[in-house]
Formats: structure tokens, C-alpha cells, sequence
């Protein structure tokens, strides 16, 4: 029958597939706030703190910028290779997403206890070139007929793009602090508990790339349902992070964990979403050269994958070093 | 082997042709000859499709004929100007006038679908003050309608296009934002864009019916600039793909290769059915109610080609105006050549518009007009090129060498309706032995006034942003609208507000030949908006029982 | 003839089977390309015109296969393919062919005793130019308005069937066919791999080479 509202096949079977997998994920986050708070453990017998449980949360942070910068290295990929890389500076990205990426895997092997000057000075890098970037950004979007123009804001470069980088070389940075907590002391960033901090980067983080999606989702017209949600979902994780990361010490995390897992499931699933809309478009993968770029991004989502990492090595640290 | 639709009817056996799928088909209901359905549909087109949708969504027994074949866009369109002329209505119209018309290809469609299979999409609001111009703003014509019953249709109209707008629209009334997102506008756009900021003017990307993002089966668009010859890929909402199937849906018939020759009406004065063609055969069907909507050349001829002792000027025609105040929309563009390389051609030819003289009240002439972005494909670009250039021979090849190097600005103006700007019938005959139409036009002295001052906007426009090598194409025309239109009362006009002839009430006209006035837009968001509101007036006086009055 | 091939090395004909060429853009072109070189509705003093005609309408260079003109206004007479309007001053198409055809004949012998096709290029633009203006005194044109039978088909026709053909696209540098796959780079000076590349003064050899890599 022909249908002008929905898509028809197996585009629409695979997609509710998908639909009711993220949403079973986002079920579990849901169910997990109707729980009362099991009494793990109680802020007068906080631990003492584990040597390892440092190291454990830098890997994780690690693992977390690593895959991050695995999504930006494609996504500026593709995205500069559309751009015909016009600008010299255009390579930028590869390099540093790629560095990213290196000193990210190497260092969540790493069980050291102390920070590798190596790491901690491509972080401190990319976190600066991620700043950069916006700033160049910024002046293509301005200088485009109609200036700061919704036109420009869906078609000229990604004004939030660039960040992606930038934090994930500030994970990393965060990691190396983390990592070179002396033993028996609570990790600290800037003077501030690393968990803390940490949550709070992720939590914005989270949040900015919910801005990026939603001016993306809607220059797609929401055309989708299914494009609602990481408008909807990571909020929520952002939000509950936020309070986690903020609020005292021993308020139960038990949601925020779900909230997190259910949003790092998002951004994978979210891959696939996109792979099946570039299948969808005319002429479908046998158009890759195409439908890859003016398609769905498919490299994007996994962005929340990595930020939400970086929210539950964040609660780690708030679980292992409660500061209170 | 290819089953070609420009030889046999695809619409037959209880099924059409799914547009979506090569070789697809959708089931269709089937209507006896013999039995009067409740209503009859001429032409399949901006006006015919919506009211197709809307009667047999309303549970009405209706019928769409078409002169012209059933496509599926995905197997039957080629990349190709040339082969795409299966798109246009190419049976002979004489032309002649001052300024003869150019038809065909610019504006006459014969296609399940009508012209909207090949339209470029622009989907525009009229200005309000434009349906009461003689009152407001000194010339024209009143239209019997309220702007703001027409603004809640133009609003149904663009959801149900999915029109692919601005955020915010710079000019007129508050409208609800457009469904989908304009799309990324190209490097000919961008130099509209760039020459109305260096005038201060306001420019925007054009609302048009293509979408960009994907919608129900159609991909979204993929900027392949072939819009004007027929999109191969359905992202395009013509009628093709969004009322008719609808209208099927809902339980229409469509009669694809259907030439209807002649309207019948009984003794009553009523009509009763129609005569058509197909299949090499002449047929009858009965109805008890007809709807013609052949656009501004066919609807006429076809009232005047049924003419009966009783209505002897033919149907509709006690006023004596069926023909009378043909209207195009004046067309005329400036080009020039820019060091850049454009490649105009890619994406939607009218990316971006500046309406700002259809708001502006400060001129010398009546009415209005915009001018949008261009990007004709090489064969009308190079009739464009010669015929205003008298280019031919070796310079002609050479000046087509800046192809890509091309832009332009091209305007959509209002034309005044005159009397004796017409379509009668001439002594030759059709295929069909139906006599074929004359159409007569001439420019009048504020059309020229208007021309004049577009032309050298525009060019102001292009100098401003460094575009060289200007030169302008004086001499083009493009809609129609007139022929039937609609007013206040039965001695000046051919129907009232609903679409309904004066002279026999369960006739009625809708397609553009009911526009008292043409505005300086493209019209057909305005006939689809028109569509859709005599459906709902069709729908109440049914209801109220005014309808067997 | 020399001149400068602004787009060396591009051939639309290469994407035949890329995804820019769909089923139906393929049967079309395959037929456009297989066109009779013969004449099979005009007749041979009005082909022998004719071919006369398309050369001085649309010069083309000898280092390349030459559009077949002619054969595509036969084609369209013997389809009898109209564009949907006819000015009223003019008879139909084949008509008008024909009597003008017939009219440059006369015209080519009563200047110069000669068949149009053996005039010089020289007297065969004179002659075309004198037709376009209207300065013409044969009255075997008989009501034929000889300026309007030149802007509407003389130069409509003609230049219409070049454009139409894909070695003129090659000529401009025109992408072609385009469906399933469009476009992607919108904005002025960007390239999508399947585009042709332009040449500048001694840039051929090297954009040649990136030209045939486009497809």
C-alpha cells in the first residue's frame, strides 16, 4: 500500500527493533528510580580509600575520551572530506582525534599509578585545539550570507562539533589527575573531589551534545519519533548526574548508574539508527558516496556512548571516595 | 519489457500504479459507467488532487480523470530535459497577441498529477491585501474570499506537502512554522542572498515542496536539479505522490489516458456526466456532480467545447467571461558570469527569494512581484541564452562554455487581467477532433512598467555582489491563471467564493482559471489551498442540503 | 577549428553504469545515441539543407565525432513531436520545415546559382542572417514568416537537439544524468567526485588526468 507517513520494509521492522531495544534500555533507567535505595553502604564506614580504585577510575576515564575521540575521528572524517579539507587546518581533527585516540588506548591499559607525560601533555593539547576549533567554527558560520542564520547553524560547521575533542582531551587531563592520586588520599582535581569534577565535565558535556542532536534532529523535521529520544534520554542523565556529582555524598546512585548505562546504550544504538536512515535515502547503500554524507551521521551518536563513560567513572570515584 | 504509459492506461483492473515501488500497484475501487458517482474530477492536478483526497476521504464515490499517462517516477523518469517532455501537455495550442505565451513545457502538465509532477516546487503564500486588491491597493480584482480562511488552508496545504521552509518566514501575516527545514541552499542561491543584503532587502530560503528529510517513501531530496523535468526520485511532493495516492486510499478511482472531450448536461440543465476518450474509444460516465479542474487553458476550452442549444457560448458562460482575463506571471531574469565555479544546476533551481516588492508599497505600478535563484539545465538554458541574445553559430557555443560559471535572478510578477487576454477555440482540431485552444495575449502598459522595474533591480542586485557579463532575458512568461473567475456575482464572474458556476450549480471550477487576480507568486500552493477549502464548503453544503438547490 | 577544451579527459558517457545513470536515463541515452544518420521523413535536397544548416548553427569541432543535428530534426518530424504551442502566424511544424527548407534552396540559387550546402560558410551565414532579419524576397516562403520560422526552429530545434546530446555536456562541463545519486557539495568552488573538473590556460594535461578519473 502506499503510505506517505511511515517507511515500509524492512527499514520499519528493524527500526522498531532497535526502538524497542533503546526504549527496553530506557525502561530499566526508568524502573530503577521506583526502587527504594539499597543500603550498600553507610557514610559512617566510608572505606579507606583503595590504591587501585584511582587507578581504576583514570582507565575508565581513559576508556571514556578514547571513545570520544573514536567518534570524532570518523565524524570529522567524513564531515571534512564532504568540506573537500579546503582548509589546511581541516586535518586537524584527524590528528589530534587520532592522538587522542593512541595515548586513550594506551592509557586504559595503563595500571601505573602515575600520570605519562606523554598523555597528559596530548590531552592538555587537544583540549586547547578543541577551543580552537570552535573559534574557526564560529568565524565560517559568521562569515556565511545571513550570518548566525538557522541556514548556517544546520549547514555551515558544527558550532559544537569541535568540543567533542576538546573534552575528550579534558577527560583524559582529568584522568591523569586522577591517576596521580598518592595512595591512601581521596583523589582531587583543582582542589575539588575528582568525582565531583569529573560528573560535573560529563554532565555539561552531556548536555552540550544534546544541543548538537537537537538542532540536528530538527533540521530532520523529527521526521522520526525514534529522534526524540536523545533529545529526552541524556537530559535526564545529565540531570540526574548533575545532582549526583553537586548533592551530598551519600545520596543513592543507583538511578544515575541506569540513567547513564541506558544513555551509553543510546549513543551505540543511535549508530545504527543512522546506518539504517542512510540505507533509506535514494538510492540506498549502493549511493554510499552520497548517503554517507548528506545521510544521518553515522559516527555521531556514539559521542553520548563515551560521555556517559565518563558519568560512570565519575560515580565510581563518588562510590570509592565519598567526601564527606 | 517495459509497459509504457504513454500508450496504454496503467490504471485499469481494480489497481494503479504504486508510485513507490517499480512495477508496484496499489488496489483501486472501480466504478461502473452507468451508475452516477457522486463526483467527477477533470484534471488530476494542484486542484483536482486535493479534492480527490479530501471527497473520498469523506466518503463521496469520485472519479479523477487524466488526459495524460500514470507514472512511477522511480522507473519511468529519466535525467533528461529532452525524453522528459513526456511530462508536458504537447498536443497544439495556437498562440498568438502581442506577446504570445510560450505553453508546453512552462506550464502545462499532462500527467496524473498535472503540472505539479514537473513544477518547481515553490510553495508561496499570496499576500492578504492581494484577495481584496481592488479595495486595498487600487487594481485587479476583489476575490470573495477572507485572507484568513485562506491562511488556515494554506496551513493544511503545507502539512500536507511537507513543505520544506524558513524557521521564520520574513514577510506577511504569522504562519505556523513549515514542516520540514529549508534545505542548504547552493552557490546561485547564496548570490541572491548576498545581493539582497547589499540592497536591504530581506531574502530567505524558498519554501518548497521537496523534502529534506526522509518522509512515509520518499527519500529526501538529493539535489540532483532535475525538478523541472520530473523528480526520479519522489522526493518531490507533487500531487503524484501525496494526494492521489491518498485519494486511492480512500476509495477514488483514477482514469489515467482519459481525455474527457465534452461535459453533458440534462434536461434540467444539470450536468450529468461526461464524454472522454480512452483506449482509442469514446465513453460516457454519469455523475451527479462535476468538478473541472484542467488549469487555465483546458477548463475553459473544454466549457466552451460543451456547448449545448441551451448553453449555446458554452457551459458556465451566461457572464460571456469563460476565456476571458487569461493571466501569466512575467518572467523575465538577469544572468551574468562570476570567476567562481557554480555549478547552478545542482539542487533545486529557486533555493532562495526576495518577496520584498510584493510587500512594498512604493512604486509606480500596480501589483507585485519576487525574484528567486536560478539553475536551468543546458537545453533551456541554451534557448534561454539564444533567443534573448539572437546567439547562434560559434559565439553561441562559446558563451555556453561559462555554463557553470553561470548566475542569474529570475522574477515571478503579478500581471493585470484584461478582457481580451483569452482562450477561445481555433478551427484546427486535436487528436481527438476536438477543436484546440487559441490563446491570446498581450503586455499592457503596467505589466511592461513592472518589468521594466524588476529588471533593473535585479541587475542592481547582481552589479552589487561583482556578477559580470549581465545581460537580461526580456521576454519570458510562465503561470496561468484566469479563463473562470471566481467573484461576487453571476454578471462579472464565472463562479462564487465555493467554486460553484453561477449558471449550473452542481458544476464547479477549481484550478487556477478561478483567480480573479494572480499575485506576484507562484500559484500553485494558493489552487491546492482552494482545493481544499471547496472540498470543505462541498462537504457542508451537502450537509446542509444547499447542494440540490 | 582549434579551441580550448575547458573540461580535457571528461566524458559523461563513463557514468553510464555509476549510480548517477538509473534504468531509465540509460534507455533513453541508448536511443538518443542510436539515432538513424539516415534521413526517413525529409527528403534528400531537404537533408543535404539541413545538414548544411545544423553546421553553421552549431559549428562543431573536427576532432571529435559531430552531434548528428540533422538526424534529430528528422527524428522529430517523422514522430511529429510537438512543444505544446505553435505560433498562430506559423503552420505546423513539418509544414513549416518544409516550405523553409525548400525556401533556403531558392533563395541559395537565386543568389548565388548554387544548392545551399555548396555555398561557402561565408554566403550560407548571409544567407542565415538575412532569413533571421526577415530580408528576405523569395516568394517561395510564400506565408511563411521567415524570422519567425528561424527564431522558432531554424535556431529552437537545433540548438535544443546539441544540448541534449552528451557531447555537448562534456563540452560545458554539465554533470549529466543524475539519479539515484545527486549532489552533495552546494556551495561555489566545491567538487563532488563525480563533477568534471575545469582547466585553466595550460592546465589540460593535468586535469585530464583528474577528469578521467570522474565517474
Amino acid at each position: 500500500m502506499a503510505n506517505t507517513t511511515s517507511p515500509s520494509g524492512a527499514a520499519r521492522t528493524t527500526l522498531t527493533l532497535l526502538g524497542s531495544l533503546t526504549g527496553a534500555a530506557l525502561l530499566g533507567a526508568l524502573h530503577s528510580h521506583a526502587r527504594p535505595p539499597p543500603a550498600t553502604r553507610s557514610p559512617a564506614k566510608a572505606p579507606v580509600p583503595d590504591p587501585a580504585a584511582a587507578n581504576r577510575a583514570a582507565r575508565r576515564l581513559n576508556r571514556a575520551a578514547g571513545t570520544l575521540a573514536a567518534s570524532v575521528l570518523f565524524d570529522s572524517t567524513v564531515e571534512h572530506y564532504r568540506g573537500q579539507f579546503q582548509n589546511r587546518a581541516m586535518y586537524t581533527p584527524l590528528v589530534t582525534a587520532a592522538m587522542a585516540l593512541g595515548v586513550s588506548a594506551h592509557g586504559t591499559m595503563d595500571e601505573r599509578q602515575t600520570p605519562h607525560v606523554v598523555r597528559d601533555t596530548v590531552y592538555a593539547l587537544i583540549s586547547i585545539v578543541g577551543l580552537v576549533g570552535t573559534g574557526f567554527h564560529l568565524f565560517n558560520v559568521r562569515r556565511k550570507a545571513g550570518g548566525f542564520s538557522w541556514q548556517n547553524l544546520f549547514y555551515g560547521a558544527p558550532l559544537g562539533a569541535p568540543m567533542a575533542i576538546g573534552l575528550s582531551g579534558l577527560l583524559g587531563y582529568l584522568s591523569e589527575r586522577v591517576r596521580e592520586t598518592p595512595p591512601g588520599q581521596v583523589p582531587m582535581i583543582w582542589g575539588l573531589p575528582a568525582g565531583r569534577v569529573v560528573g560535573v565535565v560529563s554532565g555539561l558535556g552531556i548536555t552540550g551534545t544534546v544541543g548538537e542532536a537537537a538542532l540536528l534532529h530538527f533540521r530532520g523535521g523529527f521526521h522520526d519519533p525514534f529522534m526524540y529520544l536523545p533529545v529526552t534520554m541524556p537530559p535526564v542523565a545529565a540531570i540526574v548526574l548533575g545532582r549526583s556529582a553537586l548533592g551530598p555524598a551519600g545520596i543513592a546512585r543507583r538511578a544515575t548508574r541506569w540513567w547513564l548505562r541506558a544513555t551509553a546504550i543510546l549513543g551505540l544504538s543511535g549508530t545504527a539508527f543512522h546506518a539504517i536512515g542512510v540505507g533509506r535515502d535514494m538510492g540506498g547503500w549502493r549511493n554510499w558516496q552520497q548517503n554517507i554524507l548528506n545521510g544521518p551521521p553515522i559516527p555521531a551518536p556514539p559521542a553520548f556512548t563515551g560521555l556517559a563513560l565518563a558519568g560512570l567513572a565519575a560515580l565510581g570515584l563518588l562510590e570509592d571516595h565519598p567526601d564527606d | 519489457m517495459y509497459d509504457n504509459p504513454l500508450t496504454t492506461p496503467r490504471a485499469t483492473h481494480g489497481r494503479a500504479p504504486d508510485v513507490f515501488h517499480p512495477g508496484g500497484w496499489v488496489p483501486m475501487r472501480e466504478y461502473p459507467q452507468r451508475e452516477a458517482v457522486d463526483f467527477v474530477v477533470i484534471g488530476t492536478g494542484a486542484g483536482g488532487g486535493p479534492l480527490l483526497a479530501r471527497l473520498a476521504e469523506r466518503g463521496y464515490s469520485v472519479i479523477g480523470f487524466d488526459a495524460g499517462p500514470y507514472f512511477r517516477p522511480l522507473e519511468d523518469f529519466a535525467s533528461d530535459e529532452t525524453s522528459q517532455s513526456q511530462l508536458f501537455w504537447t498536443d497544439e495550442r495556437l498562440v498568438d497577441g502581442a506577446n504570445p505565451l510560450k505553453m508546453g513545457a512552462n506550464n502545462s502538465g499532462r500527467a496524473v498529477g498535472g503540472s505539479t509532477v514537473h513544477y518547481a516546487m515553490v510553495s508561496l503564500r499570496f499576500r492578504p491585501e492581494w484577495f481584496r486588491s481592488r479595495t486595498l491597493l487600487g487594481y485587479g480584482a476583489d476575490w470573495p474570499l477572507d485572507w484568513r480562511e485562506m491562511w488556515h488552508y494554506y496551513a493544511r496545504a503545507e502539512r500536507d506537502l511537507a513543505i520544506a521552509g524558513p524557521v521564520s518566514y520574513p514577510w506577511g501575516p504569522k504562519r505556523p512554522r513549515y514542516p520540514y527545514r529549508a534545505h542548504e541552499i547552493n552557490g546561485a542561491a547564496e548570490v541572491l542572498a548576498r545581493g539582497a543584503e547589499a540592497m536591504g532587502y530581506q531574502w530567505s530560503e524558498t519554501p518548497l515542496a521537496t523534502v529534506s528529510a526522509p518522509r512515509g517513501d520518499s527519500p529526501s531530496c538529493v539535489y540532483r536539479g532535475f525538478c523541472r523535468v520530473g523528480c526520479a526520485t519522489n522526493a518531490k511532493q507533487s500531487q503524484l505522490v501525496t494526494y492521489i495516492p491518498r485519494a486511492l486510499a480512500a476509495g477514488a478511482e483514477i482514469r489515467d489516458m482519459a481525455m474527457v472531450g465534452r461535459i453533458a448536461v440534462d434536461a434540467a440543465g444539470r450536468a450529468c456526466g461526461v464524454h472522454y476518450h480512452r483506449n482509442g474509444a469514446w465513453h460516457f460516465q454519469a455523475a451527479r456532480n462535476v468538478i473541472v479542474a484542467g488549469y487555465a487553458i483546458e477548463t475553459p476550452r473544454l466549457l466552451l467545447n460543451s456547448a449545448t442549444d441551451r448553453f449555446r457560448n458554452g457551459l458556465a458562460n451566461s457572464s460571456g467571461l469563460v476565456g476571458r482575463y487569461l493571466m501569466t506571471q512575467s518572467n523575465q531574469a538577469v544572468y551574468g558570469v562570476m570567476d567562481d565555479m557554480v555549478r547552478w544546476n545542482k539542487g533545486p533551481p529557486s533555493l532562495t527569494i526576495t518577496e520584498h516588492w510584493n510587500y512594498n508599497d512604493r512604486k509606480d505600478f500596480h501589483g507585485g512581484y519576487c525574484w528567486m535563484a536560478q539553475g536551468p539545465l543546458p537545453v533551456e538554458w541554451s534557448a534561454a541564452m539564444s533567443t534573448s541574445r539572437r546567439l547562434w553559430g560559434a559565439a553561441l557555443r562559446e558563451k555556453m562554455g561559462d555554463y557553470n560559471h553561470q548566475v542569474g535572478l529570475k522574477m515571478v510578477g503579478e500581471m493585470l487581467p484584461h478582457l481580451d487576454n483569452r482562450v477561445t477555440l481555433a478551427d484546427e482540431t486535436d487528436r481527438y477532433g476536438l477543436p484546440i485552444a487559441r490563446v491570446t495575449y498581450s503586455w499592457h502598459d503596467n505589466d511592461k512598467a513592472m518589468i521594466q522595474h524588476a529588471l533593473g533591480e535585479m541587475q542592481r542586485s547582481l552589479e552589487l555582489v561583482g556578477v559580470r557579463d549581465l545581460w537580461r532575458q526580456e521576454n519570458d512568461t510562465n503561470h496561468l491563471a484566469g479563463t473562470a473567475r471566481m467573484g461576487f456575482d453571476r454578471e462579472t464572474s464565472v463562479v462564487d467564493a465555493d467554486c460553484r458556476s453561477w449558471d449550473i450549480p452542481n458544476l464547479w471550477i477549481c484550478d487556477g482559471s478561478v483567480f480573479p487576480t494572480t499575485g506576484g507568486v507562484n500559484p500553485s500552493l494558493t489552487i491546492t489551498a482552494l482545493a481544499l477549502r471547496t472540498a470543505d464548503r462541498i462537504c457542508v453544503q451537502a450537509r446542509t442540503g444547499e447542494m440540490r438547490k | 577549428m582549434t579551441e580550448r577544451n575547458r573540461y580535457p579527459g571528461y566524458d559523461v558517457l563513463v557514468k553510464r553504469h555509476s549510480p548517477s545513470w538509473n534504468e531509465a536515463t540509460r534507455r533513453v541515452m541508448d536511443a538518443r545515441l542510436g539515432v538513424p544518420r539516415e534521413p526517413r521523413f525529409l527528403s534528400r535536397i531537404e537533408w543535404d539543407t539541413l545538414v548544411a544548416i545544423c553546421d553553421r548553427i552549431i559549428p562543431q569541432p573536427k576532432n571529435r565525432p559531430p552531434v548528428p543535428l540533422a538526424a534529430y530534426i528528422d527524428q522529430k518530424l517523422k514522430a511529429d513531436a510537438r512543444n505544446g504551442f505553435r505560433n498562430a502566424a506559423l503552420p505546423p511544424q513539418r509544414a513549416a520545415w518544409q516550405i523553409g527548407l525548400a525556401a533556403f534552396e531558392v533563395e541559395a540559387h537565386q543568389l548565388h546559382g548554387k544548392a545551399f550546402h555548396h555555398l561557402t560558410t561565408a554566403q550560407q551565414d548571409d544567407l542565415l542572417r538575412r532569413v533571421e532579419s526577415g530580408r528576405i524576397d523569395a516568394p517561395a516562403w510564400g506565408d511563411l514568416d521567415a524570422a519567425l520560422f528561424f527564431s522558432e526552429h531554424i535556431m529552437g530545434d537545433i540548438i535544443a537537439a546539441y544540448y541534449a546530446h552528451p557531447t555537448s555536456w562534456n563540452e560545458i562541463g554539465f554533470g549529466g544524468p543524475a539519479s539515484p545519486r545527486g549532489y552533495v557539495r552546494m556551495r561555489n568552488n566545491r567538487r563532488d567526485p563525480w563533477e568534471p573538473v575545469e582547466a585553466g590556460p595550460g592546465e589540460e594535461a593535468r586535469v585530464g588526468r583528474e577528469n578521467r578519473r570522474v565517474r
